[in-house]
């Protein structure tokens, strides 16, 4: 019996999710600490007060109770309350979604137009010193921290020039330095790769033809070319912008802006379970459809690889 | 005709360029450095909410930082009984919430069954009241708070942001949502909340029953806006560059340059509570011994840990607990002085010889060497490296790891540590008891005296503050005496402001400003 391909993927995406769910609850129980007693024992309570917040929170339960009762409401899509916050868990998430999403699309296409230039120009000018110069500007994206580069930037353009704010969200002005900074580090494999790929199709023979017949550089690179080479490219963005989407703690905490990245990680730091479930559910659930979605551009883009869907 | 528009326009956008400008004189920007993640004072413990929301709620009494005193605030006056189990508070008549709803001793006793719900789960203010019974509502401007045992820290509890009186109404209509919409009877109304992004709050124009505290009766602020700058190296840049008038924990490293700036200010608070020290393990080998403890205070030189790592802006700590707290017992200063000869004497005394010559010394064919579990917070990172190398000189081998708070909980719990540092803060010296007592949750000293036990049960329990204060001392000396803890340096809150910025002034916890005295002057 076929299957259709939309079936297959969407049985797929539940077996990455149940996978996701059951790590995120996995890791979190072998990490040391107990939540109740990091909530609690500052403020002064007493060794059977914080017993009886740990009932409370179910903690006190068997191991695979807490693992079935867990499951049995993500199906239900309850994602439960956060034991830090004291409010549910989707609230939370989703009031990080919106400046996560901003920051990742504008970083995407930062590292997209940033890695498409210096890839196109490392592949035309293979081994003169302006590939060199771009293939060095793309291994320093990949290579530098974003604290750093971060920091740095701010010094300049914020401290420096005043040209740029240098923390908050606000407007696109506010956008522009952490968008960079990110879409920095993001455009070193995406120029690496579109300059192997555009390197590749231009020893093809339809390039050669389409030279020959004597259309101009500009219009071979942009329609023929890196139409051939915007498959795998894509391929590569989607999972960049997937995980990012995921949050970038780093960038987030240098310019003061809301995102995933930080209510994940203070959320392990609180031993939040609740939280970090939600977050690394949703990730994987964002992950699997960005990725579904960029396979069916890929095909659409590129006949070839059509085939995998029947 | 272009020439004229172009002209009326020119004159149009200078003419709005000056007003623009007005707006921003009764208009602040405050820098907060942690997004809390959650701001119901009834629920959650961090202290970064109290910034703003002291000036959103009232508390039933105040408490001058200066003095110590308690002065009315949403009481008038109040009476405790004899046993020191019934407080019995007499209310201001005229005082209503944000939302025109009265306050009164109902709401007062709406206020406290709230925080002691099992429903709320409390993070904090349900055990800041310590052994609460119940609450009476003896008339509309009278209500009688009843506890099972005498407890001291009381009114010190009532007098903070975390008891603040919420309006039962908007409890009530938000349920749990109420964090986002946060109605008290203060000097500023809760005006907006993103998570993460900003807390905007506005001056309450009713506002008419200042407490005697406040210089000001009412908000000299239109608005206040609060952002986030939760990473310490873009702090003095936010203000630096105008994002921020007021700023918080600004880093040691970078208070030198904003103090030699003109436009900028530095004003430091010292934070009431325990000092950052180093507990010991008295509990596991070989700290069991009191001379290597005792070795190990007369090989620390604090002075060259404040200068490298705070850059002098804390003063040196000689007991556990911070010198601008009640209670504090000025004896303990200048125990223990830096003297690397006696602490050698110390453990050549405890048969600890560097025998095979590897710089460590050793005993019965075991190194002398020492768990330290640090924090990443605080600058603990930062003293634990300057603490290992100036016991390497000793002879002692310092082996540190740096673990979250849960861990760190857990290996204290079992005992596993040889060394922790960590600091708290607290108005009230019974927050001695949370660290000395046998039973406390933070005995990272791993101490169990009985008698010690007993001094601090009593003062948590004695009225007379004379009592009290004779109490904590003998606690102060016994645990200096007894070699506990290394104290290390006084928590010392850097604020950075603008220069336009005046009358910021900090309440008895340090932490949190009186927002209602704060004015801007005109850029």
């Amino acid at each position: 019996m076929a299957m259709s391909y939309l079936g297959r993927r969407l049985i797929q995406a539940a077996f990455v999710l149940w996978l996701a769910a059951t790590l995120a609850f996995v890791a979190m129980k072998l990490t040391p600490g107990d939540p109740a007693q990091a909530l609690l024992v500052a403020s002064g309570a007493t060794y059977e007060e914080i017993a009886e917040r740990r009932a409370r929170l179910g903690l006190d339960d068997p191991l695979l109770l807490q693992y079935m009762r867990y499951l049995l409401d993500l199906l239900r899509g309850n994602l439960g309350e956060s034991w830090l916050h004291g409010r549910p868990v989707g609230r939370v998430v989703l009031e990080q979604l919106p400046p996560t999403a901003i920051l990742a699309t504008a970083a995407t296409v930062v590292g997209v137009c940033l890695g498409l230039l210096l890839g196109v120009v490392a592949a035309l000018r293979r081994s003169t010193w302006l590939d060199k110069a771009a293939t060095t500007v793309a291994v320093l994206g990949l290579s530098t921290p974003t604290y750093w580069s971060g920091l740095v930037v701010i010094l300049l353009f914020s401290l420096r020039l005043g040209w740029l704010p240098a923390t908050g969200e606000g407007d696109l002005r506010h956008l522009v330095l952490p968008a960079s900074v990110l879409g920095f580090a993001l455009s070193g494999s995406v120029a690496r790769l579109v300059r192997a790929c555009v390197i590749e199709v231009m020893e093809e023979s339809f390039v050669l033809a389409a030279r020959a017949r004597g259309l101009p550089a500009w219009r071979v690179i942009f329609v023929h070319v890196l139409r051939s080479a915007l498959a795998p490219v894509s391929a590569v963005v989607a999972l960049q912008f997937g995980f990012l989407l995921g949050g970038a703690v780093v960038t987030e905490s240098v310019f003061a802006r809301r995102g995933l990245g930080k209510l994940v990680v203070e959320a392990i730091m609180w031993r939040d379970l609740p939280v970090v479930q939600g977050v690394v559910v949703f990730g994987a659930l964002v992950y699997t459809v960005v990725n579904l979605v960029a396979d069916l551009v890929q095909a659409w883009l590129d006949p070839r690889l059509r085939e995998n869907l029947t | 005709m272009v020439k004229r528009v172009l002209l009326f326009l020119i004159l149009l956008s200078a003419l709005s360029a000056g007003c623009g400008t007005r707006s921003s004189d009764v208009r602040l920007v405050y820098g907060l450095t942690l997004t809390p993640s959650g701001i119901d004072p009834h629920v959650h413990a961090s202290s970064e909410l109290g910034i703003p929301l002291t000036s959103v709620y009232d508390t039933l009494v105040f408490r001058d930082p200066e003095t110590g005193e308690f002065v009315p605030g949403l009481a008038e006056r109040w009476h405790v009984s004899q046993d020191g189990m019934v407080y019995t508070f007499h209310l201001r008549p005229d005082v209503t919430f944000h939302d025109g709803t009265s306050f009164d001793a109902e709401a007062v006793r709406f206020n406290l069954e709230r925080v002691t719900s099992p429903d709320l789960e409390s993070q904090k203010a349900r055990f800041m009241l310590g052994p609460y019974e119940g609450t009476e509502v003896v008339d509309d401007d009278t209500v009688r708070v009843r506890l099972s045992e005498p407890y001291a820290p009381f009114l010190d509890a009532l007098s903070q942001v975390y008891l603040g009186m919420a309006s039962p109404a908007a409890v009530q209509k938000w349920g749990d949502e109420y964090q986002l919409h946060q109605v008290g009877t203060g000097p500023f109304v809760f005006a907006e909340y993103v998570p993460g992004d900003r807390l905007v709050l506005r001056r309450n124009p009713d506002y008419a029953w200042a407490s005697p505290v406040y210089r000001h009766d009412t908000a000299q602020l239109e608005e206040i806006e609060f952002r986030f700058f939760t990473d310490p190296a873009t702090r003095s840049p936010a203000l630096e560059t105008g994002g921020a008038d007021v700023m918080g924990e600004i880093p040691p490293q970078d208070v030198a340059r904003l103090e030699e700036d003109p436009d900028f200010r530095v004003k430091p608070v010292p934070i009431p509570g325990v000092s950052l020290m180093v507990f010991m393990n008295t509990a596991r080998w070989p700290l069991d011994d009191a001379r290597v403890r005792q070795a190990l205070l007369y090989g620390t030189d604090r002075p060259a840990i404040i200068s490298t790592v705070f850059r002098d802006t804390s003063p040196v700590a000689y007991g556990p607990l911070a010198a601008v707290t009640s209670g504090y017992e000025p004896e303990v200063r200048g125990t223990y002085p830096y003297d690397l000869a006696q602490a050698a004497a110390l453990l050549d005394e405890a048969g600890w010889v560097d025998s095979d010559d590897d710089g460590v010394r050793d005993q019965g064919g075991q190194p002398l060497a020492l768990d330290l579990y640090l924090m990443g917070w605080g600058y603990m990172p930062e003293v634990g490296q300057l603490l290992a190398a100036q016991w390497a000189e000793l002879g002692v081998d310092v082996k540190s790891q740096v673990v979250s708070y849960p861990e760190a909980l857990e290996v204290a719990g079992e005992g596993r540590h040889h060394l922790m540092p960590f600091n708290l803060s607290g108005s009230d010296p019974d927050i001695l008891r949370k660290f000395f007592h046998s039973q406390a949750g933070f005995n990272w000293s791993k101490v169990d005296d009985g008698q010690l036990d007993a001094w601090l049960e009593e003062a948590a329990r004695a009225s007379d503050w004379a009592e009290r204060t004779a109490l904590y001392s003998r606690v102060q000396l016994y645990v200096m005496d007894r070699a506990l803890v290394v104290p290390i340096r006084d928590y010392v809150n850097l604020n950075g402001t603008s220069d336009q910025v005046r009358g910021l002034r900090f309440d008895a916890q340090g932490w949190f400003p009186w927002l209602i005295d704060v004015e801007i002057e005109a850029r």
